[in-house]
């Protein structure tokens, strides 16, 4: 008998086959970034780093790259605030309205971006918002705050509401409540939406396809447009790129998370 | 004892909740310096008491003064009372040093003035090797000194003190109940405990305020509410008791008497009782441990003979459930050093106890 | 004394939990602080989300005409029906393809061993996280005419001519499952996760097989997960835009790509508000049936924290 329940070989047979389905293809673009060819293809006398230095010493590029780092960040720092606040009132006052709150902030999770660019389209053309810096990064700071509100929560789940009441029982008010027992205590909450946060602007398209056209170009952006005119071996090496980033930046989501009591 | 004692006062709280209304009515009056603790079983509404006072939850009806000043609407940061919570919410971020400094630094006090404040704190719970650790490094006990140390640092005018022992083991608590008590005497504060753990109510408390669905049922000196409970609740609920009732037959001279059955108990009066009237039903308690073992010939005020139904040892003592003829089962405390029987299932008793060992009671209100 | 202790015991006393975490006051005053804090994010979601929605909704009532005309296409044209047809078509074989693979690989993380499962997970995290253009690119780089497989199976001798492998349904189907899959692992985890491992024991201690006790007692148990699993993946199908618009080609348009189209190339404001629109509404029906069947919180829960 003893022993836990284990899958069989049959399971992790077909387990095996579908996660090799979800990275393979992925992996595939390492091999092609690293072709000596001229166009798309795998690697067929020598390895090559021409592509990558194609993407590096390009104007257009490093260009997209910067202004796609400039917005997340700057997206990003509004998601973070807005989200971090809002999901600590929700959590403290904790009644049906702040659960619709809540529901709200969801919002941008659940409802296509494709529908939200329609409607910004118009209205930031109104608010002369178009093709601005930040334009894109309302944009893609408001639909980050789910992001953070999510992983805050979850973080707050954990916090004893007995340490905010022996905090305002000492003579804390909010502000010192917030800094000094709340906040360093949902930190790595806070960081983990932070980190989804910038990776949400970074890959964003759908938005900025619609209200960015030539003053703003992001990384996405120029990455559509070459899958969409000349698919060249360029493309795959700022596509490994993009991957190492997300990568390092999920490594480091997981560091924080194990160091989380 | 010090002047740094202040005196609290409630005047007819009621909290609901919706249509349940957890404290109803509640009036108490706490002295300066006094150890008061809310007693009651879960559900009394003794928390939500505690929390009133606090600041955190906002009595719906009545009023909260300190030293006769109204601060029911002040909110918890600005009264400046300590508070001791049930699992003590230490912060487990911060150092044991900095969890006692905390409401120093909320109080923008200088390095200096905050370091000796700390240490004197840490001192008097004897925790001064400690300060570095983290809260999660120590054992329950000490976690327990350092919320107080961080409760008192600030000089609080009051301390508060939520199920303070219960997350301790039963021999470790008996411990911190006599540091508690000393505590109590050394600082000179007024402190408000809350428990539903009557045995560290008597032995903490200089008074104690039993409470049952969110009523104040009787309030007192711990020895005055143990010989005199005024409800069958209270009488229950402090320690155990037999209960009988009969109908009052006559009443003269500081005595009365009532029968159940064919048996005749005399019952003095207490003081400041009023006498039944006769043909009334009166309900009396009699603590185990009052009930004496009589041989053949002794005699007492009540007698009545009886046979053990069950018996279990108890260290201390031998319990034993006595049948009787007319007043169903007794419970007697016999001491085990020198018993005078040795119990056995079945053993004829003559049992025996003076009028004033019971105490006439109320039937508590439905 | 100990009977009164006994009947107290320290079991959890409800309505001292209420007063312990009541909040301060009963009135809005005494909150303030704490509403203040929500504040900033209201504002953001009022003005910068909520109001470009409601102006979605206005245009597809008021252009070319005030009136219900866009709606009417609903029943009339022709290319509209289709386009949702292919939409509920490629969203539904999207869902049960990305459940099936993904119920195969929660199953294996849930019962793995903590020290497996942390790769396991990973592997489901990472793909999660990697931009969907990247995904999307390497598809095509795999799938099109000249394409990895299609070279490959060409130089081996098996095919003479390049399969059509993308820039068709069948192209978009294989990209959005590889998409989707993530999604309809993480639900499923948070579920099975509740699954107690001592019943699967005890099952096969009873003499039950694994197919058994798959069947009888792991299956039903992680229905709820399935479920959500469900309707996180068929919702974010419906208005996927990315993924069938790089693989589709432009031959073959979903509801978001058809949304762009009449928008940005044809300028037909009101058409694509309208389809915007009923999006939106068949994806808020798809939830509000199936909240009586599961904790929506717990998709969306799900959902986020990957």
């Amino acid at each position: 008998m003893g022993g836990a329940h284990r899958p069989g070989p049959f399971a992790t047979g077909l387990a095996w086959a579908v996660a090799l389905y979800l990275l393979l293809p992925i992996s595939i673009i390492i091999p092609v970034s690293l072709t000596d060819q001229r166009f798309l293809s795998l690697p067929v006398e020598a390895l090559s780093l021409r592509h990558y230095g194609t993407v590096v010493s390009s104007p257009e590029w490093l260009d997209a790259i910067w202004q796609s780092f400039w917005i997340a960040v700057a997206s990003t720092l509004l998601a973070v605030v807005a989200g971090t606040l809002c999901a600590i009132g929700c959590w403290r006052i904790s009644r049906r309205s702040t659960d619709l709150v809540r529901a709200l902030m969801l919002l941008p999770l659940i409802i296509p971006s494709i529908v939200y660019a329609v409607g910004l389209y118009r209205y930031f053309a109104k608010l002369d918002l178009l093709d601005r810096f930040l334009g894109v990064t309302l944009a893609h700071g408001v639909t980050g705050i789910p992001y953070v509100v999510i992983t805050v929560s979850t973080a707050l789940a954990a916090f004893d509401p007995r340490l905010e009441q022996a905090a305002r029982s000492m003579g804390a008010g909010l502000a010192q409540t917030l800094r000094w027992v709340i906040l360093p205590r949902i930190m790595p909450g806070i960081v983990s939406g932070a980190i989804f946060a910038f990776i949400h602007s970074w890959d964003e398209l759908v938005i900025v396809l619609f209200i960015a056209s030539r003053d703003v170009f992001t990384l996405p952006r120029r990455i559509w447009n070459g899958i969409n005119e000349n698919l060249d071996p360029a493309m795959a090496a700022v596509a490994v790129l993009l991957v190492i980033f997300t990568v390092l930046l999920l490594l480091l989501d997981q560091l924080l998370r194990k160091r989380r009591p | 004892m010090s002047t740094a004692g202040h005196a609290l006062g409630l005047r007819g709280i009621t909290r609901r909740y919706g249509n349940f209304t957890a404290v109803e009515d509640v009036s108490l009056s706490v002295g300066s310096g006094e150890f008061l603790t809310l007693l009651g079983p879960s559900g009394s509404g003794k928390t939500t008491i505690l929390m009133c006072i606090a600041g955190f939850v906002a009595p719906s009806e009545g009023a909260i003064l300190l030293d006769g000043r109204d601060i029911t609407g002040l909110p918890p940061e600005r009264r400046n009372f300590g508070m001791v919570f049930q699992g003590y919410a230490l912060f487990p971020h911060m150092t044991v040093a900095e969890n006692v400094a905390f409401p120093l630094r909320v109080r923008k006090l200088g390095a200096a003035e905050r370091e000796a404040k700390v240490r004197a704190a840490l001192d008097l719970v004897q925790l001064t090797r400690f300060a570095d650790r983290r809260p999660a490094q120590l054992s329950g006990g000490q976690q327990q000194r350092v919320a107080l140390a961080r409760a008192l640092v600030f000089d609080p005018s009051l301390l508060l003190l939520d199920e303070p022992l219960s997350a301790l083991d039963k021999k470790l608590r008996a411990e911190l109940q006599e540091e508690l008590k000393a505590l109590h005497r050394r600082v000179g504060r007024t402190f408000v405990n809350v428990t539903h753990d009557q045995e560290e109510a008597l032995s903490l408390s200089d008074r104690v305020a039993i409470l049952n669905h969110g009523r104040l049922v009787q309030e007192g000196p711990p020895a005055a509410l143990y010989e005199r409970p005024r409800t069958r609740f209270v009488a229950d609920f402090l320690g155990k008791s037999n209960f009988l009732q009969g109908t009052v037959r006559q009443a003269a001279q500081g005595r009365f008497s009532i029968t159940i059955g064919n048996t005749q108990l005399v019952q003095a009066l207490p003081a400041g009782a009023a006498e039944p009237a006769v043909g009334a039903l009166a309900l009396l308690s009699l603590r185990p441990e009052k009930i004496g073992l009589l041989d053949d010939t002794a005699s007492a005020d009540n007698v009545v003979k009886g046979r053990i139904v069950t018996w279990s040892y108890a260290g201390a003592g031998y319990t034993v459930t006595v049948h009787t003829a007319d007043l169903g089962s007794l419970q007697v405390t016999l001491p085990t050093w020198r018993a005078p029987i040795a119990p056995a299932e079945g053993l004829p008793l003559r049992l025996g106890w003076s009028a004033d060992a019971s105490v006439p009671v109320e039937e508590d209100a439905a | 004394m100990q009977r009164a202790s006994a009947r107290l015991g320290f079991r959890p006393d409800p309505v001292a939990r209420e007063a312990r975490r009541a909040p301060v006051g009963q009135g809005f005053r005494r909150d303030a602080g704490w509403w203040a804090l929500i504040l900033p994010a209201v504002l953001l979601m009022t003005v910068f989300y909520l109001a470009p929605m409601v102006q979605v909704l206005a245009i597809s009532l008021t252009e070319p005409q005030p009136g219900l005309g866009n709606y009417e296409r609903l029943f009339t044209s022709e290319s509209v029906q289709r386009v949702i047809g292919t939409t509920l078509r490629i969203c539904v074989t999207t869902t049960v393809v990305a459940l099936l693979l993904g119920y195969v690989l929660a199953y294996k993380i849930t019962l793995s061993t903590p020290g497996v499962r942390r790769w396991w997970v990973l592997a489901v995290l990472v793909p999660l996280w990697i931009s969907v253009l990247v995904r999307a690119f390497a598809w095509v780089t795999l799938l099109r005419r000249q394409g990895l497989v299609n070279e490959t199976l060409m130089a081996g001798g098996l095919i003479t001519e390049p399969l059509p492998l993308v820039w068709n349904e069948f192209g978009i189907v294989i990209g959005m499952v590889h998409y989707m899959v993530p999604y309809a692992v993480l639900p499923m985890l948070a579920s099975m996760g509740e699954i107690d491992p001592r019943l699967l024991s005890a099952a096969r201690g009873l003499g039950a097989s694994r197919l058994t006790v798959f069947r009888r007692v792991f299956l039903p148990l992680s229905r709820p997960g399935l479920i959500a699993a469900g309707v996180l993946v068929f919702i974010f199908s419906l208005g996927f835009y990315v993924t069938p618009a790089i693989l589709g080609g432009g031959k073959t348009l979903m509801v978001a790509e058809w949304i762009k189209l009449q928008i940005l190339d044809l300028l037909r404001w009101g058409l694509g508000a309208m389809m915007a629109t009923m999006l939106v509404v068949a994806i808020l029906i798809t939830l509000a049936i199936f909240s009586r069947m599961v904790d929506l919180r717990r998709i969306f829960g799900a959902g986020g924290t990957a």
